[in-house]
């Protein structure tokens, strides 16, 4: 039975979001939208270690999507949460201008060939050796310390969907 | 007198920081500003430069209380121990004081320890 004490186990409500959220690319949503995707996972999974997980997922993909944002009215970031009981998904899609596009693709492309411990190892050497450079830590950080494998699609009309998918 | 201990303590709403001897800097809360390094690069180099100026054999950084910092304020820290890295005069071992039960810090001073672990040291704390 389903009540406030007992939340809906994932895969009742499969394969309909289990959060799905549509914000203004504000710096300032941030923090409460990654600590309430630290209760729900919490609450719906029971486990610390992947309310941890989630935290870093949507940190580093919501601060990605909000920095490089377009201006334009569409520019709505949607945020959903799924899982099929076995594992998970983060999923942000936003509309980034067209200059972070072409590197977004090269940095996604880079990542791919080296596992996430390695990529993340890199991350920091490249940082330590660019340090006018920004950070770029974020998408190696998701992978490693997330336990997700990044994918983006580009969709019509400009926007791009970031997912992150990794096991319960 | 030490300069370590002089150095102006930043406010910044999430995090609180606190010299709590004449080499240890302590911070708790979170990090998630857009660019901590507004607040924070600065006040990092500054006791960076006081802990080279009062020739301190050890820094030590107790950021077991940080509970979330994104990867920009991570950088922060790649920072600080590529300075203390590349000093090529007298230089210190800058020692992270860490938590076991906060994720963060498992994996990035893990990654960190293998950037420069010539000059890192971690301690881990409950």
């Amino acid at each position: 039975m389903e009540t406030a004490e007992n939340p809906p186990s994932a895969q009742k409500v499969a394969p309909y979001p289990l959060v799905f959220m549509r914000f203004r690319p504000a710096w300032a949503y941030i923090d409460g939208i990654r600590e309430f995707g630290r209760f729900f996972c919490q609450t719906t999974f029971g486990t610390r270690e992947l309310a941890d997980r989630a935290c870093v997922v949507l940190q580093e993909t919501l601060e990605n999507a909000v920095k490089y944002s377009s201006n334009s009215s569409d520019s709505e970031l949607e945020l959903s949460i799924e899982s099929d009981g076995s594992s998970i998904e983060f999923s942000v899609s936003s509309l980034p201008d067209a200059a972070h596009l072409s590197s977004l693709r090269e940095e996604m492309n880079g990542l791919s060939t080296l596992d996430p411990e390695q990529a993340y190892l890199a991350a920091f050497v490249r940082a330590s050796n660019e340090p006018e450079s920004s950070a770029r830590l974020g998408l190696a950080r998701i992978r490693y310390e997330g336990g997700v494998e990044l994918s983006m699609q580009e969709e019509p009309g400009g926007r791009i969907r970031i997912t992150a998918t990794g096991k319960l | 007198m030490s300069q370590f201990t002089e150095v102006r303590v930043p406010r910044a709403e999430t995090v609180a920081i606190v010299l709590t001897a004449p080499n240890q800097v302590k911070l708790s809360g979170t990090i998630t500003q857009k660019d901590p390094a507004q607040d924070l690069a600065g006040f990092f180099k500054a006791l960076h430069n006081a802990a080279l100026a009062d020739k301190l054999s050890e820094v030590r950084a107790d950021v077991s209380g940080l509970t979330f910092v994104n990867s920009s304020a991570i950088r922060l820290f790649v920072d600080w121990a590529t300075w203390v890295k590349n000093e090529r005069g007298e230089r210190y071992t800058l020692r992270f004081i860490t938590s076991r039960n906060v994720t963060w810090q498992k994996t990035s001073f893990m990654a960190l320890m293998s950037l420069a672990k010539e000059v890192l040291a971690v301690e881990h704390v409950t």
